[in-house]
């Protein structure tokens, strides 16, 4: 019975994430097809709970532009941009993207819309400038949703306060200009029940997502937060504010608890518990990966789980009586968590070495995203301040194979792996 | 009975092998170049230090290699990274180190030691081969030097020409540009060490200053080198005599073989299974 019941659950959340996102792609391939005009948005503040109520087909051109990455595809898609004009040192998410919509929206899982408006968020600082080159390409418009960010690091305002409630009102005030603009954009009215219903779903994903992250406290760990987290990442920022997503969520939570109830891990013997840092290297992701498993380090969580679930992290669960306030108010706590996971990391993964029982942290700046790489240095000295925890800093990329050198990252994670073997050896004797 | 380990350090363009005896005592040593058959090249330096010391390959009990080839010589017991290895050596040749600039062929490496010898953090240089022996290699080459003369033509020296760039592959056009204006190759050879040792402080920097300094690696031959080293940081630095201290990464190996080696005696081959 407990057999079956394992082969039944153990796995189902990466193969149902992986249905889910071909499913997803191929809708995008279907809304292309036909002609229709997408919203095109940003994991961090995607604002997809109230898109879904006009009926915008979503596309997510990080996400796109990872996939070519992924699939080994990527250096074709930033040669053609380059080629264009963009320079080789800027981000290669809107490189890839530029040379998918200059080939009419063809990437390597189908085709994407063309847009009919664009909204983003200022959790990062390209997406403006990325949308605006879209604003020109397509004449569409553009909305910016300016989420007043974290003043003092540990010093955020919270509900309740007089400030924090200043800075929901602007939320809140964005929030009607964009329900207008969508009207506009789309010819449909705002319906307000509809709103309520894709809230609902995303409080399933979000508290389906906290919980997730949380049961990864686990020993042995039940996931890997680099490769089998991102495979959730996915599905939360592709189907937030979906009964598809709140049904994932679900099913993984079981999943989750399941394993955790009965000591299953992932598919190594976990001996180092490691925190991760940054973004992933897609351009080798899963050689990536060996080099810390093979070791038998598991990644048990990382800052990218949490700021590229645009904050889904908190779990922050909407007030479906009061939608278009609490909607203000999930996405200024939201987004906020999710700045604060890129430029105040170092007090998250302080916390997650006590509480995750992290054994080291690997940082990976990586040259084209400046945003989330230019605090790693400061942020890892401030973490080895703060623990006795050694971590290891390697650089390469997000999207170009160019200047991701494998020897040399493999050659850093041998000697970070010598030292955890070693200080263990250290702390055995001294015990003895 | 004496125990013999050996250690190789299969390096991007020496291959160096140490055999040791008892932990304690170099008994020999050999380095050739690397060139691209890098499993024959450690073969033929731990030959030559096996008939240098007049043994036999069965009387030494533990090989263990290093460097960036090190995973692909087959007769080995085991594999470490140089970085370890490094710490090892240097720990063992001057017990008091804490921190290391070893500068080699294609790499730059910045370590710092605990109190016990072990690896606390370390830095690398950046992906290229920028300040390192490459450049230096190369930058003697156009002007039509060997390697081995580098070190003869820096110490005839009178002035430092300023070298902005410390790219390998643009090197090229710089020294032409220099030679142009009439700079001798000596200051030209001159600049580009101290143009290195700026960029090998800015690591030494990053990993922290911590005293005692140990310097290793092929272009620590120099002597120049050492001396640009110690006016930079305004302290003494540690240098391993003559060709020694191109070793001191095999070396390292060669002890980590060695405790190894006693560690199974003491408590069989499981204690270090999976390790």
């Amino acid at each position: 019975m407990t057999e079956t019941k394992t082969d039944e659950l153990v796995g189902r959340g990466n193969k149902e994430g992986a249905d889910l996102f071909r499913e997803w792609f191929d809708s995008l391939a279907d809304a292309a097809k036909n002609g229709r005009g997408a919203a095109y948005v940003f994991v961090m503040g995607s604002m997809a709970e109230l898109l879904h109520v006009f009926d915008f087909p979503l596309v997510l051109p990080e996400i796109t532009s990872l996939q070519t990455a992924v699939r080994r595809v990527a250096d074709t898609y930033l040669a053609e941009a380059e080629d264009y004009g963009y320079s080789p040192d800027i981000c290669g998410y809107v490189k890839a993207d530029m040379a998918v919509q200059l080939r009419g929206g063809q990437h390597p899982m189908g085709q994407i819309p063309k847009p009919s408006v664009a909204v983003m968020s200022n959790a990062c600082n390209t997406y403006i400038k990325w949308a605006e080159i879209w604003e020109r390409m397509y004449g569409i418009p553009l909305f910016v949703l300016d989420v007043p960010a974290t003043r003092q690091a540990g010093g955020q305002f919270q509900p309740g306060s007089s400030d924090f409630e200043r800075d929901r009102k602007y939320v809140e005030a964005q929030v009607r200009e964009l329900i207008t603009l969508c009207e506009q954009v789309s010819g449909k009215k705002f319906d307000i029940d509809r709103l309520r219903e894709s809230l609902g779903y995303a409080n399933d994903m979000n508290e389906g997502w906290r919980r997730v992250l949380e049961l990864n406290k686990s020993k042995p760990s039940l996931f890997n937060a680099v490769t089998d987290g991102t495979v959730y990442l996915g599905v939360s920022n592709n189907l937030r504010g979906t009964k598809k997503g709140s049904q994932f969520f679900k099913n993984l939570v079981e999943e989750m608890e399941y394993k955790a109830a009965h000591g299953i891990g992932t598919q190594i013997v976990e001996k180092y518990r490691l925190g991760f840092v940054g973004v992933p290297c897609y351009p080798i992701f899963r050689r990536f990966s060996e080099m810390f498993t093979e070791w038998g380090g598991n990644f048990v969580h990382s800052t990218y789980l949490n700021f590229a679930s645009g904050g889904g992290n908190l779990g922050y669960q909407y007030d479906v009586n009061r939608p278009i306030e609490s909607l203000a108010e999930g996405y200024l706590i939201s987004v906020r968590e999710a700045m604060d996971n890129m430029f105040h990391q170092d007090r998250v993964v302080i916390d997650w070495v006590k509480n995750y029982e992290l054994d080291g942290v690997v940082y990976h700046p990586i040259k084209s995203c400046r945003t989330v790489s230019t605090g790693l240095a400061d942020g890892r000295r401030a973490m080895m301040a703060a623990t006795d925890v050694p971590s290891l800093f390697i650089e390469s990329d997000m999207m170009d194979k160019r200047v991701v050198s494998e020897a040399q990252m493999k050659n850093r994670a041998d000697a970070f792996f010598e030292g955890l073997a070693s200080r263990r050896e250290m702390a055995k004797v001294a015990q003895t | 009975m004496s125990v013999y380990t050996s250690g190789i350090d299969v390096g991007s363009t020496y291959t160096k092998a140490v055999i040791l005896k008892d932990g304690n005592e170099i008994v020999s040593r050999a380095m050739l170049n690397t060139g691209f058959r890098l499993e024959e090249a450690a073969r033929k330096a731990y030959e030559t230090t096996l008939e240098q010391a007049g043994l036999n390959e069965s009387d030494s009990s533990y090989l263990v290699t290093t460097g960036f080839g090190r995973h692909l010589v087959g007769f080995r017991d085991v594999n470490v990274t140089d970085i370890n290895a490094s710490a090892r050596g240097a720990a063992f040749l001057f017990p008091k180190t804490r921190t290391i600039l070893d500068v080699g062929g294609q790499t730059m490496k910045a370590i710092q030691l605990t109190e016990e010898g072990k690896v606390k953090s370390f830095r690398l240089n950046d992906k290229c081969a920028a300040g390192t022996g490459a450049f230096l290699e190369k930058t003697a080459r156009y002007m039509g030097y060997k390697t081995e003369e580098i070190g003869t033509l820096a110490a005839v020296s009178k002035t430092a020409v300023p070298i902005s760039g410390v790219c390998a592959v643009f090197a090229e056009s710089e020294v032409i540009n220099h030679l142009s204006q009439g700079m001798s190759p000596s200051d030209i050879m001159y600049g580009s060490i101290v143009s290195l040792v700026a960029r090998s402080v800015q690591l030494l920097k990053r990993v922290g200053m911590n005293p005692e300094f140990t310097l290793i690696g092929g272009i620590l031959r120099f002597e120049s080198m050492s001396h640009v080293v110690r006016e930079q940081i305004k302290t003494e630095v540690n240098v391993a005599e003559g060709d020694l201290v191109q070793y001191v990464t095999a070396l390292g190996a060669a002890i980590l073989g060695y405790r190894r080696f006693e560690k199974i005696q003491r408590e069989g081959q499981q204690a270090i299974a999976g390790a």
